[in-house]
């Protein structure tokens, strides 16, 4: 009767295992790739077997400069802040029970942006300060919003409501920053404003690359934390789980990813929003999301990018795109949590 | 049987904020007992049974397990002594009945490691004896509130603790249902000797199936022992402001209360 009872189970766990890993192969395969596409594309479309041939080192005239010093530092830049805001726009989700709250949406991103933007009108700082400075006040936002949000009990929706009006007031700052920059400094500026992968270099990455390699498997031990918090306070106390160190550890590393990520490519739109929901729907619950949204985050980074450098006449940096994809899912969202009262 | 404990709550001073709740409570729950505590709404009854679970720390005193504050005890360890099932748990979105029943094995696994055989056990002996082990593929979101509490309660049993604590687990449920929990809650007392301490809204349902009950009024313990001992129409009067005849339950014989409002008086 026991074994009956325990085969049972496990059928039906490893099936939606089976699931899980069938899902996260796919999506690995596939930003394979774009990756590939990412490279083989451009001006001029090079034979793969070029592109390989200059990546074990070979120098071919012309295609080594296109492929080494423009198009690798572009997929790379679009992969890796992909994945890192797909992580950590689905952490920020389970955390808070609700797909809204996402770093974007809670002004996390913005207050990153308005710093740098400082840094680089007001201060003509260099690279290194502008990261540090964006990741610190990325920081203080989720500190201050925390706070204000629990005055009088916390709540999730004063969380988003305060999150949104401070996204606003960041917002109005890096407006006024830009009327009073000098025309020099507006370049610099601008790609803190839209996600691009536009000008990526490859002395720009080793940061976010880096962290995601510290980052990501300190995530990936905590994985089973989150399922945990993710029923909620008493019981993941009663669970023995240390609540307040784990949901600090896991925001601490999230907004490190979200900062650096967001210093190389600029805040490129919806991806902390649109990654987690994408692949719970994909993988289904029960096994960690955490994964499968990083790729997909990647994966649409990269394919709104090959979107927008080819799909229309003009080129469209890829946070336009992501707009474009992200900005419907968020006005269904809004739709569907008011009519189930959520809101 | 499941191994002794010395449960004790030593002087407790509780509350949220500046707003003290539990006034100096002390108790000692009884070994592989079913305790209740009972009281009227705002009492401290819940606020009590989180103190003891660690959920809320106590402004002062102490809640000792074995001889040590559970405050020093680490929280991994803790939870594979003492479990609670709070009284409105979260559901996450979409996640299948087997799954959720899984997370209760938390504090028994390493950081990285998979379900072992013994989790798998666990698990479907907490479903075999809830009886959902036929839902296991099932969302939480297609089941009944009923189906949905036996789940719950097979989470905290797949943690496999000594003690249970248990807020309200029949609050929102039909009387059926009641009666299943309190039931099924019964067998887990008799096969594993497991200390069940839980918060129950209706009187004459702990009396029956309560060796134990604590009384509480205004956050302080007023009453303590058998049911037969302590429901008596004096103590109701006292802690619910009640007037009542305590009769002898036709299908227990355990102390039933019967109110007494201003209608409906058949002798004078």
């Amino acid at each position: 009767m026991r074994n009956n009872s325990v085969t049972y189970i496990m059928e039906g766990r490893q099936q939606r295992r089976r699931r899980w890993i069938i899902v996260t192969s796919i999506l690995t395969a596939l930003a394979c790739i774009l990756c590939l596409l990412m490279l083989l594309l451009g001006n001029t479309i090079y034979p793969i077997k070029d592109v390989i041939r200059t990546l074990t080192g070979e120098q071919i005239q012309g295609v080594s400069f296109a492929v080494n010093v423009i198009r690798l530092p572009r997929m790379l830049a679009g992969l890796f802040a992909g994945f890192a805001f797909g992580i950590a726009g689905t952490i920020f989700q389970t955390l808070f029970r609700n797909p809204l709250a996402n770093p974007n949406v809670l002004g996390i991103t913005s207050g990153s942006s308005a710093t740098a933007v400082f840094c680089i009108v007001i201060l003509q700082a260099g690279n290194a300060v502008i990261s540090i400075a964006s990741l610190i006040a990325g920081l203080i936002t989720v500190i201050v919003i925390y706070g204000l949000s629990g005055i009088r009990g916390f709540s999730i929706g004063r969380l988003i409501l305060i999150g949104i009006g401070v996204q606003a007031m960041f917002d109005a700052l890096i407006s006024y920053l830009m009327l009073v920059s000098a025309e020099q400094n507006l370049p610099a500026a601008l790609r803190w404003l839209n996600g691009s992968l536009n000008g990526s270099q490859m002395h720009d990455l080793p940061p976010l690359i880096i962290s995601v390699f510290i980052l990501v498997p300190i995530i990936i031990l905590l994985t089973k934390h989150l399922s945990i918090l993710e029923l909620g306070e008493q019981s993941a106390i009663s669970l023995g789980v240390n609540t307040d160190i784990t949901r600090m550890m896991l925001i601490l590393s999230s907004v490190i990813m979200i900062a650096l990520a967001t210093s190389t490519t600029g805040p490129i739109a919806f991806i902390t929003f649109l990654a987690g929901p994408i692949a719970k729907r994909l993988v289904g619950a029960g096994f960690s999301t955490i994964i499968p949204a990083g790729l997909v985050g990647a994966n649409i980074v990269l394919a709104s990018d090959l979107i927008g450098q080819f799909a229309f006449d003009v080129r469209f940096p890829v946070g336009v795109i992501t707009g474009i994809i992200g900005a419907p899912y968020l006005i269904y969202l809004l739709i569907r949590m008011n009519q189930r009262g959520e809101l | 049987m499941k191994p002794e404990h010395v449960f004790e709550v030593d002087q407790i001073v509780a509350g949220y904020d500046h707003k003290t709740i539990i006034k100096e409570v002390n108790l000692v729950i009884p070994n592989n007992k079913i305790s209740v505590i009972i009281g009227p709404n705002a009492c401290g009854k819940s606020t009590l049974l989180k103190t003891m679970a660690r959920l809320l720390k106590p402004a002062s005193g102490e809640v000792v397990l074995d001889g040590k504050s559970i405050e020093k005890i680490p929280s991994k360890k803790l939870a594979r002594t003492l479990g609670l099932l709070p009284q409105s748990p979260i559901v996450p979105e979409g996640i299948s009945v087997a799954d959720l029943v899984g997370r209760g094995r938390f504090p028994h696994q390493s950081l990285l490691s998979g379900w072992s055989k013994k989790d798998y056990e666990a698990v479907a002996e907490a479903m075999d004896i809830m009886n959902i082990t036929k839902l296991a593929n099932y969302h939480i979101d297609e089941l009944s509130g009923g189906q949905r509490q036996r789940v719950w309660i097979a989470m905290a049993l797949a943690q496999q603790t000594d003690i249970l604590f248990l807020d309200e687990p029949t609050t929102f449920l039909d009387i059926t249902y009641q009666v299943e929990i309190l039931d099924l809650l019964t067998d887990l007392n008799h096969k594993y000797g497991t200390t069940i301490v839980m918060v129950l809204h209706d009187i004459n349902l702990s009396a029956r199936y309560a060796h134990n009950i604590f009384a509480m009024h205004s956050g302080k313990l007023m009453a303590e022992g058998k049911p037969s001992e302590v429901i008596t129409s004096t103590l109701i009067k006292d802690i619910f402001g009640l007037n009542c005849q305590v009769i002898e339950d036709p299908v227990s014989g355990s102390p039933s209360v019967v109110p007494i409002g201003r209608h409906h008086i058949n002798y004078s």
